[in-house]
Order: C-alpha cells, then sequence, then structure tokens
C-alpha cells in the first residue's frame, strides 16, 4: 500500500525541515517538490510514495548486492534480536563469531583475524589504526605515513577522508589535512597521468610510481599502501594486469603493509568474491563493507593476516581500539544470511555472466553514439565515460548541464542512476537479469540519441 | 537450544578469528573466554552456559531501554518486509518520523538531523560541520578543535584525538589543531580549587585563556560531554560560561550527549541540568538503546542556515547513514523510554543508587568518591583517602574487583581507577540492591587481600 498523498506532502515537509540528506540542498529541493520518499523494494527495483516503480542501477550505493526484499533475512535478524539485541565485544555472541569464521574461510590466503564495524570508513580507520600500531609492534615505529591513490575514495571520517581524492570531492571545508598522507597515480588506462600508451604500461609506470614515492619518503617513514582493487570515483578503473602483482612486490620489498578496500568491489561486485583474486593477490589487510550484508542492516569488517594480528597477541601488545556497536550481533546475523544467499544462489557467477553482457551492450552504444568516449569494468561494476570529443577526451562545460539533464531523462525511463560529472556509474544488484540489462541498456540508448539531438551532435556514420 | 558442542565450537572460533575489544586472545584462550552471551531481558543477560548476570554497565552504557524487548524486533521485521535500505538524498518514511521526533525531543532551534552508524561517526560530522561553517561564513582560518583532558570523543582519525587519553601513541601522529583544556573534575581539579564551583570557573576560564592565546580565529569548536563518563557533574556556572566564552569569541559549542542522551543522567538530554544550548549535539547509543548501530549528529538552524543554497552545501555521505531500518528500531525505543518513562526512572533509581553508594564509602576506607547523576555514576578507588592516591597499578585492583563482581553474577567496567555504572534505565530498586550488595562483598574480600582499613 502506498502512503496517502497528503501524507506523503507531511512527511516530505517533515524531511525538509528536520532531515540533512548527502549532498543535497534542502531549499532546492522544496522547490522542486523532492524529496523523493521510497517505500517498498524487491529485486533490483524500489517503488517510491506516490507508487511509481523504478530501476536502481546503483543498487543503493554499490551496496545492495543481492537485491532488495529478502525476507529471510529480515527473519534472520529478528530471531537474533529476539534472543539478545546486543552485547560490547570482549565477550561476544554466536553470530558474531560464526560470521568471523566465515568470513576467514572465504577470505584469500591467511586473511583470518576479524575486527568488526559499522561501516566503510570505521574499517578504513581501523586498517590504518592498525597498520601505524604495527611497525611500532615490530620496532619501526617512524613508520607512520600512508599511500593512495589520486582518484580513489576511502571514506569520510577525518583519518581516512584525506586518502584518495578527486575534484569531484572537495575536501577543503575540512581543512587542515591528516599528517603523512602521500598521494600516488591512478593506474587509469584511459586517462593516465603517468603516461602509457596501453592498459599494461599504464600499470607499470604507476605501480613504480608508488616505488619512487616510497624512496623520495624514506621507507622508513612509510605504514602503508591503500588502494581499491578497482577504483570507483573515476568510474570503475581496472587496472592492467601487472598492477597489482607490482604493487605487492614492492611493499614487500620496502616493509611496507598493503592494504585492499574491498568495500565496494567485495562480495561478488566484480565477478569474484573478492576483486583481488583476479590478479592473485593476497592483501596484508582487507576491509570490507556494503556487500557483506547488502545495506541490509550497517556492518564491515577489517580483516587481517594472521602474521599481522599475531604482533597484537599477549596482554602487552593489544589494539587499544573500540566502537560500541562493533560486532552488532544482529547486523552479524543478516550477514551471515546474506553470505548465504549470495553463495547459495550464485550470486558471484551471475555477477560475471550478466555483468560481461552488459558490458558488451554497453560498448554497443559506442558504436552508435559519439558521447561514448569509454566503457570499462568488471562484472557488475561498470561505467560509461561520456566525453565531447573523442579525440581529445574532453568533457563538458558545466554550463552545458549534461549530468543534470541526462538525469532527467533517466528519471523519465524509470531509472535510478547516479551521474558523477561525466560517468555513468554502473553497479546494480547482482541478482539482476539479462533483460533488466537490456531495459537499462535501451533506457541509455534512448536517452543519449535525445541528448544527442538537443546538443546538434550528428550520429556516428 | 545451544549445546555444549555449539558453545565450545563458537569460542573456538572467536579465538581464532574475531578480534575482540581490548582483548588479547591468547590470554582469553588460557582463562577459558571469552564468554558467549545468547539471550537478555530487563537488566540481566545471560550466557551459553546458562549463567545470568546482571549487566550493571548496559552494554556500554547504551541499552537505555534494556535487553529483550522484542516490540522492537517487531518494528525491525515491520520495515525489513517493506524496504530494507535505500541511500539519502531521496529518503524514507521512517527516518522523516526519526528526525522529525529528534527536532521535537531535543532543545530550542536544535533541528538539523545528520543521521549515521555510531557515535564516533557523529562527532567527525560534527567537527567537520563546525569547520565547513566558519567558511562558509569567510572566517577560514577557524581550524582548531578544544576538548577536554580525559574525555573521550571516539576512535576514528579526527575525533580519537580529542578528549587526551594515554594509549593513543600506537596511532600517531596526531590529528592537527587539538587543543586540550581542563576538565571540571573538582575531586582531581587540575587548580586544587576548594570548591566545585571554584574548580568549574577556574576550568571554563582556562578555555577562555586557551582561545586568547591561540587567537579566536583560529578556534573552530569547543566539545565536551555535559557529564564525563564516571565524573560528578560540573557546577552549573561551567557550562554557562563556556557557552558565554564561545559566544563571545564565536566559537561553536559541540555537546557529545553519545553516553548522556536519552535519559541516562535523569534528563532526556544531560545539557538541560544546565539549562544550556549547545550549536550541535551528538547523539548515539541510547537512540537505539544499542538495539541497532545508528547515531545523529543535531545542529541548530543557524548552523545548519549556513548549507543551504546549491553553492553552499555540506559534501559528505556514508553508505549507512539514515538506514530505514535502524532509524524504524530508534523510533520504537523513544517510544518505550517516553511510555515506560524511563528518563522519570534513571532520576529516582539513580538517586537511590548513589545513595547506597554512599553508605558504601562509610564502610570501606578504599572508596575515595562517589559521584554521578542519574544512571551514570562512578566510584573512584583509592589506596589513603587523604592523599586520593590510586591504587599501584602492578596490584591489577581493577581486574581483580571485576573477578570478583562476576563471582557475584554482575557484569561490571572498571576504568582509569574508577567504578563505572551506566544500567539500563529500567532498573529496578531490589536489583540496585543486588549491585551494592555485591560491591559490597567484592570490596571487602579486596581490602583484605590488600589489607587496607
Amino acid at each position: 500500500m502506498t502512503t496517502a498523498l497528503s501524507d506523503s506532502e507531511a512527511l516530505r515537509r517533515a524531511s525538509l525541515r528536520y532531515l540533512w540528506m548527502h549532498n543535497r540542498d534542502w531549499t532546492q529541493m522544496a522547490e522542486e517538490g523532492e524529496p523523493q520518499i521510497i517505500e517498498t523494494g524487491q529485486g533490483v527495483r524500489v517503488t517510491d510514495s506516490e507508487g511509481r516503480s523504478w530501476i536502481d542501477v546503483n543498487g543503493g550505493y554499490n551496496s545492495v548486492n543481492v537485491g532488495y526484499g529478502r525476507t529471510e533475512i529480515g527473519d534472520a535478524a529478528y530471531e537474533q534480536m529476539a534472543n539478545l539485541h546486543y552485547f560490547p565485544q570482549g565477550t561476544t555472541t554466536a553470530p558474531m563469531a560464526k560470521l568471523a569464521a566465515k568470513l576467514a574461510e572465504i577470505t584469500p590466503g591467511s586473511l583470518s583475524r576479524v575486527f568488526p564495524v559499522s561501516g566503510g570508513s570505521e574499517a578504513n580507520e581501523t586498517a590504518l589504526k592498525i597498520a601505524r600500531a604495527y611497525h611500532k609492534r615490530t620496532g619501526e615505529p617512524g613508520r607512520y605515513k600512508v599511500i593512495s591513490r589520486i582518484g580513489s575514495y576511502h571514506g569520510m571520517t577525518a583519518g581516512v577522508l584525506w586518502l584518495g581524492g578527486s575534484p569531484y570531492q572537495p575536501r577543503h571545508d575540512y581543512e587542515p589535512i591528516y599528517p603523512g598522507m602521500v598521494h600516488a597515480p591512478q593506474p587509469n588506462p584511459y586517462r593516465a597521468i603517468s603516461g602509457g600508451e596501453t592498459p599494461a604500461e599504464s600499470a607499470v609506470r604507476s605501480a613504480e610510481a608508488v616505488e619512487q614515492l616510497i624512496e623520495f619518503h624514506g621507507p622508513q617513514t612509510v605504514a602503508a599502501v591503500i588502494a581499491e582493487p578497482v577504483a570507483i570515483p573515476q568510474g570503475a578503473v581496472v587496472p592492467g594486469d601487472e598492477y597489482w602483482p607490482m604493487l605487492r612486490e614492492i611493499c614487500d620489498r620496502y616493509g611496507v603493509l598493503l592494504i585492499a578496500d574491498e568495500v565496494i568491489c567485495g562480495f561478488g561486485r566484480t565477478g569474484k568474491m573478492f576483486a583481488l583474486e583476479h590478479w592473485g593477490v593476497v592483501p596484508d589487510i582487507m576491509t570490507v563493507a556494503k556487500g557483506i550484508v547488502s545495506s541490509y542492516l550497517p556492518m564491515a569488517a577489517t580483516v587481517v593476516k594472521q602474521e599481522v594480528a599475531d604482533v597484537f597477541a599477549g596482554e602487552r601488545n593489544i589494539l587499544r581500539h573500540v566502537f560500541t556497536a562493533a560486532g552488532h550481533p544482529v547486523a552479524a546475523a543478516a550477514s551471515l544470511k546474506n553470505i548465504e544467499i549470495i553463495e547459495s544462489e550464485n550470486l558471484v557467477e551471475n555477477s560475471a555472466q550478466v555483468g560481461g553482457y552488459f558490458k558488451e551492450q554497453l560498448e554497443g552504444l559506442a558504436i552508435d553514439h559519439p558521447l561514448v568516449g569509454d566503457v570499462r569494468g568488471i562484472g557488475l561494476l561498470l561505467a560509461v565515460e561520456l566525453v565531447s570529443d573523442r579525440n581529445t577526451k574532453a568533457g563538458f562545460p558545466a554550463e552545458s548541464q549534461v549530468p543534470e539533464r541526462l538525469n532527467e531523462k533517466f528519471k523519465r525511463h524509470g531509472l535510478i542512476f547516479r551521474i558523477n560529472s561525466n560517468i555513468l556509474n554502473i553497479g546494480p544488484p547482482l541478482c539482476i537479469t539479462s533483460e533488466e540489462v537490456d531495459e537499462i541498456v535501451h533506457a541509455i540508448d534512448l536517452s543519449l540519441w535525445e541528448l544527442e539531438g538537443e546538443m546538434g551532435i550528428s550520429r556516428m556514420t | 537450544m545451544v549445546t555444549a558442542t555449539d558453545t565450545n565450537a563458537t569460542r573456538q572460533a572467536a579465538l581464532d578469528h574475531l578480534w575482540m575489544h581490548n582483548a588479547d586472545w591468547t590470554t582469553m584462550a588460557e582463562e577459558g573466554g571469552p564468554p558467549i552471551m545468547v539471550s537478555g531481558d530487563g537488566v540481566r543477560v545471560r550466557d551459553a552456559e546458562g549463567n545470568v548476570w546482571i549487566d550493571a554497565h548496559g552494554g556500554y552504557a547504551s541499552v537505555n531501554a534494556g535487553y529483550g524487548h522484542t516490540a522492537i524486533a517487531d518494528a525491525m521485521r515491520d520495515q525489513m518486509q517493506k524496504l530494507t535500505y535505500f541511500p539519502q538524498g531521496t529518503t524514507t518514511v521512517p527516518l522523516i518520523r526519526l528526525v522529525e521526533k529528534l527536532g521535537e525531543l531535543a532543545p530550542d532551534n536544535l533541528e538539523r538531523v545528520w543521521p549515521v552508524s555510531g557515535g564516533s561517526e557523529a562527532n567527525e560530522t560534527a567537527v567537520k560541520i563546525a569547520r565547513a561553517y566558519h567558511k562558509r561564513r569567510g572566517d577560514s582560518g577557524r581550524y582548531k578543535v578544544i576538548s577536554r583532558r580525559g574525555s573521550y570523543h571516539g576512535a576514528t582519525g579526527g575525533v580519537m584525538w580529542m578528549g587526551a587519553s594515554s594509549g593513543l601513541s600506537d596511532f600517531e601522529p596526531a590529528m592537527p589543531g587539538m587543543l586540550y583544556a581542563p576538565q571540571p573534575n573538582f575531586y582531581r581539579c587540575e587548580f586544587n580549587s576548594s570548591s566545585p564551583a571554584e574548580c568549574a570557573e577556574r576550568s571554563a576560564r582556562a578555555v577562555e585563556d586557551m582561545i586568547l592565546l591561540h587567537s579566536p580565529d583560529t578556534v573552530a569548536a569547543f566539545i565536551g560531554e555535559p557529564i564525563a563518563s564516571g565524573l560528578a557533574p560540573p557546577s552549573e556556572e561551567y557550562w554557562q560560561m563556556v557557552r558565554e566564552t564561545c559566544d563571545r569569541y564565536g566559537v561553536l559549542l559541540i555537546a557529545d550527549e553519545v553516553v548522556t542522551g536519552f535519559g541516562r543522567t535523569g534528563k532526556m538530554f544531560a545539557m538541560e541540568h544546565f539549562g544550556v544550548i549547545p550549536d550541535i549535539m551528538t547523539v548515539a547509543k541510547g537512540i537505539t538503546s544499542s538495539y541497532l548501530p545508528l547515531a545523529a549528529t543535531i545542529a541548530g538552524t543557524h548552523i545548519a542556515d549556513a548549507f543551504a543554497g546549491e553553492d553552499n552545501i555540506f559534501r559528505q555521505a556514508l553508505t549507512f547513514g539514515g538506514h530505514p531500518v535502524t532509524a524504524a528500531v530508534a523510533l520504537k525505543n523513544i517510544e518505550i523510554i517516553e511510555q515506560n518513562n524511563l528518563v522519570e526512572n534513571s532520576e529516582c533509581m539513580g538517586a537511590y543508587f548513589i545513595e547506597q553508594l554512599r553508605d558504601l564509602m562509610e564502610k570501606h576506607p578504599s572508596v575515595g568518591d562517589v559521584r554521578g547523576i542519574g544512571l551514570l555514576l562512578g566510584m573512584e578507588l583509592v589506596s589513603d583517602r587523604e592523599s586520593k592516591t590510586p591504587f599501584d597499578e602492578g596490584l591489577q585492583v581493577g581486574k581483580r574487583l571485576t573477578e570478583k563482581m562476576g563471582n557475584r553474577g554482575i557484569i561490571m567496567r572498571f576504568n582509569g581507577g574508577k567504578v563505572t555504572l551506566g544500567p539500563p534505565l529500567c532498573i529496578t530498586a531490589d536489583d540496585i540492591d543486588e549491585i551494592v550488595s555485591a560491591l559490597d562483598g567484592a570490596i571487602s574480600e579486596l581490602e583484605s587481600e590488600l589489607s587496607v582499613g
């Protein structure tokens, strides 16, 4: 049942007065009759308070891996809450212990010690704290710097806010920057800032740049390198195959810990359970969030190699780090059920297969539409980069309002679709079917035609 | 039904794979730990072996409504059957109802709510809002944040450096711009004050001196808990003076009500004791009684208005921020707090509890001080009452007392030389008698072992 219109108006007014929404301006929202109020969800679709159904092309924030409406996750959470809703870590609960064991089982190599938290930012903060404390435990207290890549994103709290960075997410509001932040180039083959004609060249040069930074700063000052296997802010940047094995080798050579941020990539998003499996690389620390619970409840974790965790064993070596909600038994029960669904319904394989089909269809669009500069990604983490000129790869001036206009068109076609500047980001639930992919691609096709028509751009000949 | 084999397997899984809070898994293994908790009701929890415990610390002073409210689980399932999640930007019905409720509950013009998943995120958000606020107003040199020594505001990269405590050296370097003011703790006043009022005044004056020393145009905010955990409420001069000082120098006042909010101190929010309205208030813990992870940063309209208009928006997104299921749970939890008059119960039972603790102080020379308000209480142990000398760390007083309380069926926390108590607000006088009698026995045992008194 949808909310009565009067109710929905009252709700909208209340939200405009009381709610501080993500990256939105409430005065403008009021003028435009927003916000949209979402009421129900099933599979890849959600329904708003006016009864209109939408395909969620972004799957929440690339985070609803099993899809909407899986009532068995609600049942699992309910059962746990009816028994015990919470108890702090130090003692523990059965679902949390089982979830830790499950994560140790499915993560690669000796990754096996799990610090549970409630979100990706907390997971990455925890990873950095472990890395810095690790070097102190092993007699190298001078190692505190953290190397991240320009065009990466690792969270919003003060320790991780300054990692990565992109012009779409300006941070000058929150200065001063955290000490010890070192920024390396992104191995983005389409826009290779370290040069290189091929993905392989870009990968090698970008990895070498990390080594040069370590040398320049002095290895004895560098604690960790943190990176997403496939980076998202510049749109599903898949590095050349050389990149990750080189990064692993460089970190080993200089005694630097390698942290893989699998917050978005994990749990099947890229067609493997974890994205570093594409390159057979095992990081020292892996962070996970989003897909671990398909956003049904807040849950995330920092998963650490046994060799690293072992230096914190013994009463005098413990890591002093606490979050009230960490290891929440209800969120753990929901996560366990979520992972069970991902495994039993082969959603990782579906992500690889349907993702492959999706990418093919998008590449088909590139044949017809001159605006499509690049199609990239892996599994169900895909991106289309739009350009005004394919040769120069130039974007669009702000006043042409390309993202705003495209968003309007996508809305008319029933798509919820986030556009970052000139990049269309795609990360639907992993249960998506090829028919649903066709529906999305058709809507993109029509929208691009309309936009090209308005801009006076002729079709490819 | 949990069987012994299940429990052993669970325990082994935890020892092998779980990184628990401030615990060492090798010692835990030797001691047969960790305890596995399986159910809860009111102030009591039960472990897998069937032992029943009174949780005198209410989780992390966070389980305000008490354990075992199936109505909250029902509210969760109802929402999960409709919509399990959707990101902020659009929104959902339970979140709108929750922010409206918070806007009504919070004093004065505190009504613009940024929802997050925990107290650390809430305080990080508050500090980001404060720094960005000054930039919006053309006062972009303001970035320093004043907190108080001995306070606690979270574990993430920015807020872990606020409220200095030992044990942070592992995580150096510190965040830039951290300034530390004295804690208005009369029992150990940094100014050797002769009265709580004098300690409050001098501590507040020190904030002003610090702002002047650093120059007001470099200071963004002052952050403090209205009543720091395990300490006495400061004399009312303190918060009024800090409020005036902040106003005088254009510094934003952030009240961290993560522990103190939702009835913990016998008022809905603890700043009500002092009649002071902060510019930004953060809440967590009691907002859901830890039934699910949820927290919020609540800004006054005069602060939030600086971010209205397309060019002024506050740039921050958190995947789980404003989660509809946690919002539905928070709403039901607040309803329970209100309908069962738990704020009033916190006030009454807190008064009874502290009276009983003061009686213990008469009997036990090792009890140096008893303090607190509502159901946020502290009892400091000392080896000598006159000199207020703490026990030697090697004696492991905290560990021993916690064990002795455990033997008596009470889960208790000991932190920085003091017992801290923060039970569920539904606690009864009988439950309190049980805790106090256990403390009496445990402290007697400890004193005879240490030959005190």
